[in-house]
């Protein structure tokens, strides 16, 4: 795993930027991905069953499944809005979160302060970049998908930087975590539904 | 799994028990009494509050000890008598509370009351990281969506969203906490360090911000005010001041284990900080209570002037460690909080409105509300004086500062004035909203649980019973730092910084209660054997 460790962080981080950038499909399917990079990150750690790896992805999956506004499979929508020309100008367009993003990065590989010394560089420093991407959406968005989505990579974040100095989860924690996430996708599509759903009658 | 095996699960996790059986007993409830008698609500409404008193004596006769205590692999439930002890008392709170609600979704505020108390119940059964606070966080948010949802509003949804962003805002709060604690241990064998005693203010803040956004507290009130506008009284109550509540004890648990760890005083101005938003919480709560006119705002207010209480503990438990008159107040005062409740949901039953102006001679028309009322104002203000007002008092003169202390006696002063003007209202001339309403005899299914209900819990939150809870120990220390081979290896030196008592937590339904005597008494947990 340490060998896929720098390429993960890379992805991971470009995923949770292309999330509170993007619109729509792009955005979910970045949080997608994000998941499955960062759950791969978090206990490429400590978890030789993959219980809990099996378990985050699981939850966030069904979280993601009730959350997922309708019509998001179109097969030419997900291609004209995947297609890497659409992505890159994505980026382009919001250079600010793309430099967070690298600041983020470099931040995080820098050792600042023990305990972060003993920590793991490269969980530390997708986690820095993690909560340098997330926060600001999370705090100021009027959006409310959007704001599902920059919590999710909040959390994701916060739990890189916390496995990076203390390692896994217990058990526990890694169940009360996995249901957060879930219940996070869950409240944040019920509430966008409704008001979306409100707005349009009104 | 033998018998002795399952009686342990039982034991350990019978809130969690009920409220999972009511999933499959009320939709079968509703699909008889639909069929048959087209009376499912009423009838599910019945079922969940004998689920929640059931709740309430299954949890008490399991009681918190070694013989309750879970073991699944890794996985440790431990029930502590705090949790307990919410429990018990929610059980029989939310019941009477669900019962006067009535109503087509009564059954469903009362599965939501199932589920906020076993969330609880397990949150102070988890003795270790951020497992419990993160359970109660999320257990809130899912409350507040549940209890938002069925019902098309958009002020409710809002709402929601507003405790959404909340909510994640503070697990990494809560994180950075954790890694600010683990530095204290470094910084006492390294000089190149910001001292212990800045760390640790870090660490209090972060711990401490938890319980200021998540109770209400100045500037944190307005979550607070919307959730009790927008959500249903159940919905309200466990998220704006169940669930608060159990964190505070949690984190003043922590910030206790903090505060003895620590022989300097702390850095920048965390102890006087939190007192001061205390003491602002209690006279703004109070003036905006005495101001407003919708009997929900002014329910709402009153949470935030039991918020202003928290902090001060909070404050109490960072700077005296070893005081237990903190975690006394937090019971009392979720009580007197859900009496108000209690009263609230019935008159707007009853009445269909919420404005003061409207409400004239309520008291007169319904005098079970006004007997709910009084013993709101008898619990609020901790009649006759005892263990609760010893409590508070002793809160103040360990705040040490007479400014805090004047101010904060003035908020409960309002905030008292503020209920008595509740009442007041309550005889006036009978409006013509109050004059037209349908009134039941006092004599009657729902009346009598509704007094009876009322007066149990004012004499629990008035101190009559005498009931303490304790805090559910620290934390404990931060996890090893050297979890995998791919960490550099952590420094040899133990640390010295980290907490090495565990103040063990108490609960006691003796019948006397001393509020600052050290945790110990009938209450206390055995020891595995």
């Amino acid at each position: 795993m340490p060998s896929f460790e720098f390429p993960l962080v890379l992805v991971t981080i470009l995923a949770s930027t292309l999330a509170v950038t993007s619109a729509g499909r792009g955005a979910w399917v970045a949080i997608a991905l994000l998941a499955l990079t960062s759950s791969a990150l978090e206990f490429s750690v400590a978890d030789p069953s993959h219980i809990g790896f099996i378990l985050r992805i699981s939850a966030i999956g069904i979280g993601l499944i009730a959350a997922l506004p309708e019509g998001l499979f179109e097969v030419e929508a997900l291609r004209r809005d995947l297609a890497l020309r659409t992505l890159f100008t994505t980026l382009r367009e919001h250079p600010v979160v793309v430099a967070s993003a690298g600041a983020g990065l470099l931040l995080g590989l820098v050792p600042l302060a023990l305990p972060i010394e003993s920590s793991s560089g490269a969980l530390r420093a997708a986690g820095v970049a993690l909560l340098v991407v997330g926060l600001p959406p999370l705090l100021t968005s009027r959006f409310i998908e959007a704001t599902t989505r920059a919590a999710v990579v909040t959390l994701a974040g916060t739990l890189l930087l916390r496995t990076s100095i203390f390692g896994a989860l217990d058990p526990l924690a890694a169940i009360a975590i996995g249901a957060g996430f879930t219940c996070i996708l869950l409240v944040g599509g019920s509430v966008a539904s409704r008001i979306a759903k409100a707005e349009e009658e009104e | 799994m033998t018998a002795e095996a399952a009686l342990t699960v039982i034991r350990a996790l019978f809130p969690m028990l009920t409220a999972l059986s009511s999933l499959a007993l009320l939709p079968l409830i509703r699909l008889w009494r639909d069929r048959q008698h087209d009376d499912a609500a009423t009838f599910a409404t019945f079922a969940v509050q004998g689920m929640l008193l059931l709740t309430s004596v299954g949890t008490l006769l399991a009681g918190a000890g070694y013989v309750s205590t879970l073991k699944i692999g890794e996985i440790t439930i431990d029930p502590s008598e705090p949790g307990r002890l919410l429990v018990v008392l929610g059980g029989i709170v939310f019941a009477v509370i669900v019962g006067a609600g009535e109503g087509r979704r009564a059954s469903v505020m009362g599965q939501i009351a199932l589920f906020g108390l076993a969330a609880i119940d397990l949150a102070l059964a988890i003795p270790s990281g951020i497992a419990p606070i993160a359970l109660l966080l999320f257990a809130s948010l899912a409350i507040s969506g549940a209890a938002a949802s069925g019902k098309d509003d958009v002020g409710r949804a809002r709402a929601v969203f507003r405790d959404f962003r909340t909510i994640s805002l503070l697990l990494p709060a809560v994180v950075i906490a954790e890694i600010l604690r683990t530095a204290i241990s470094y910084a006492a064998i390294d000089p190149a360090y910001a001292t212990p005693a800045s760390l640790a203010a870090g660490t209090a803040l972060g711990v401490s911000l938890v319980v200021i956004v998540a109770a209400g507290v100045f500037p944190f009130h307005n979550r607070l005010i919307r959730i009790f506008e927008a959500l249903p009284i159940v919905g309200s109550l466990l998220v704006g001041v169940w669930i608060p509540s159990a964190l505070a004890l949690i984190v003043m648990s922590e910030l206790s284990a903090l505060g003895s760890s620590i022989t300097d005083p702390l850095g920048g101005a965390i102890v006087p900080g939190i007192l001061l938003a205390g003491a602002v919480t209690l006279i703004f709560g109070a003036i905006s209570a005495l101001l407003h006119d919708d009997i929900g705002e002014i329910v709402g207010f009153i949470a935030v002037g039991n918020a202003g209480w928290l902090a001060l503990a909070a404050a109490a438990a960072l700077s005296s460690p070893t005081d237990t008159s903190s975690r006394l107040i937090v019971l009392p005062g979720m009580l007197s909080v859900s009496l108000f409740g209690l009263w609230l949901v019935s008159v707007r039953r009853r009445y269909g409105t919420t404005s003061i102006s409207e409400l004239g001679g309520w008291a007169r028309r319904t005098s079970a509300n006004g007997i709910v009322l009084i013993a709101a104002i008898v619990a609020l203000a901790a009649l006759p004086p005892g263990a609760v007002l010893a409590a508070r008092l002793n809160l103040l003169l360990l705040s040490g500062n007479p400014l805090i202390a004047v101010l904060a006696i003035l908020g409960q002063v309002a905030l008292i004035a503020a209920a008595v003007r509740l009442l007041l209202v309550g005889f006036t001339p009978a409006s013509q909203a109050v004059h037209e309403a349908e009134t039941r005899p006092l004599v009657n299914l729902i009346t009598i649980p509704l007094i009876v209900g009322a007066l149990f819990t004012a004499a629990a939150a008035a101190g009559w019973l005498a009931l303490e809870s304790g805090g559910t120990g620290p934390l404990p220390p931060a996890p090893s730092v050297s979890p995998g081979a791919s960490f550099d290896p952590a420094p040899s030196a133990e640390p010295s910084g980290v907490p090495s008592a565990e103040p063990t937590p108490t609960t006691t339904t003796a019948p006397e209660v001393t509020p600052d005597v050290s945790p110990s008494g009938s209450g206390e947990i055995s020891p595995a054997p």
